[in-house]
């Protein structure tokens, strides 16, 4: 088994009246056990200057990089816009398939978990056709 | 304003044959705005019962924004309990004990009501989680008596 760790850290000195210091890390192991994830895409990085619909992650496909994920299961993704955040308002909004999850703007990242299942893509489309660079990472059984 | 980051670092020595180290670091930004911060947050505490699935970040008129930040960590203890989250209908993933999840969120009052919830389920048993929002605003409702 492999040992991986997920920190968060999550700061602010005036979003409030006392700063907020939220810290935690999470050791990403399989479903329901403390044994650790063992398999990865690593880290890859993807561009494109289309503002349509792009699977990012197809669930399943045959020599696709989540082909041997095992759905509903306990695996993790890590994305990010690596474009400067310019006027702002340029991002890529992400989606479980059809369902918008919310908007990477340039430099932000996002971690979750990810059930997959036939059918369920991780999906992004850019807001513009202006080329726009994210690098992901899934970690998976 | 306010400055708030979010920082995630990945890390692995034995996952790959070299080591992962991944390190990245965002502000919170307005959309829309170069450098103007998000002002607001909601930070909870919950013990969510096993059993049904709960509306954990309801869809708000004040949040359609769609620049919004979610957190959420199960601090449960025993490895066999998890959460489910989804987004209204769409299951996004498991949350085990320990783990913690951070999204961009889209408040989408566009399409059907309650499209984008972002919802809960505890498994196996009642889950402690803890979880905020990063918002750009939210609706107070008018007390009763005013």
């Amino acid at each position: 088994m492999a040992t991986t760790t997920a920190t968060i850290t999550l700061s602010s000195i005036d979003i409030a009246d006392n700063p907020i210091n939220i810290s935690n890390t999470a050791t990403l192991h399989t479903a329901g056990t403390d044994t650790g994830l063992t398999e990865t895409t690593g880290l890859a990085r993807v561009k494109t200057n289309s503002g349509s619909n792009t699977i990012l992650l197809d669930f399943g496909l045959t020599s696709g990089v989540a082909a041997d994920m095992t759905a509903d299961k306990s695996a993790k993704v890590y994305i990010k816009n690596v474009n400067d955040r310019g006027d702002g308002t340029k991002y890529v909004t992400i989606l479980l398939t059809d369902k918008e999850i919310g908007r990477l703007y340039g430099g932000d990242w996002m971690f979750i978990p990810y059930s997959g299942g036939s059918g369920e893509d991780i999906e992004f489309t850019a807001s513009d056709t202006t080329e726009t660079t994210l690098e992901y990472a899934l970690f998976y059984q | 304003m306010a400055t708030t980051t979010a920082t995630i670092t990945l890390s692995s020595a034995d996952l790959l044959s070299d080591n992962l180290s991944l390190s990245a670091t965002t502000t919170l930004y307005k959309d829309g705005t170069t450098a103007t911060g998000l002002e607001q947050v909601n930070y909870h505490r919950a013990i969510v019962p096993t059993g049904t699935n709960f509306d954990l970040i309801p869809e708000s008129d004040a949040l359609k924004d769609n620049s919004n930040y979610v957190y959420i960590i199960n601090k449960n203890t025993d490895v066999t309990n998890y959460v489910v989250i989804s987004i209204n209908n769409k299951v996004m993933g498991r949350l085990y004990a320990g783990d913690w999840a951070f999204f961009p969120w889209s408040c989408d009052l566009s399409a059907a009501a309650n499209d984008s919830t972002v919802e809960l389920q505890a498994y196996v048993a009642n889950a402690t989680v803890e979880y905020a929002l990063f918002h750009v605003g939210e609706t107070l409702a008018t007390a009763a008596d005013s």
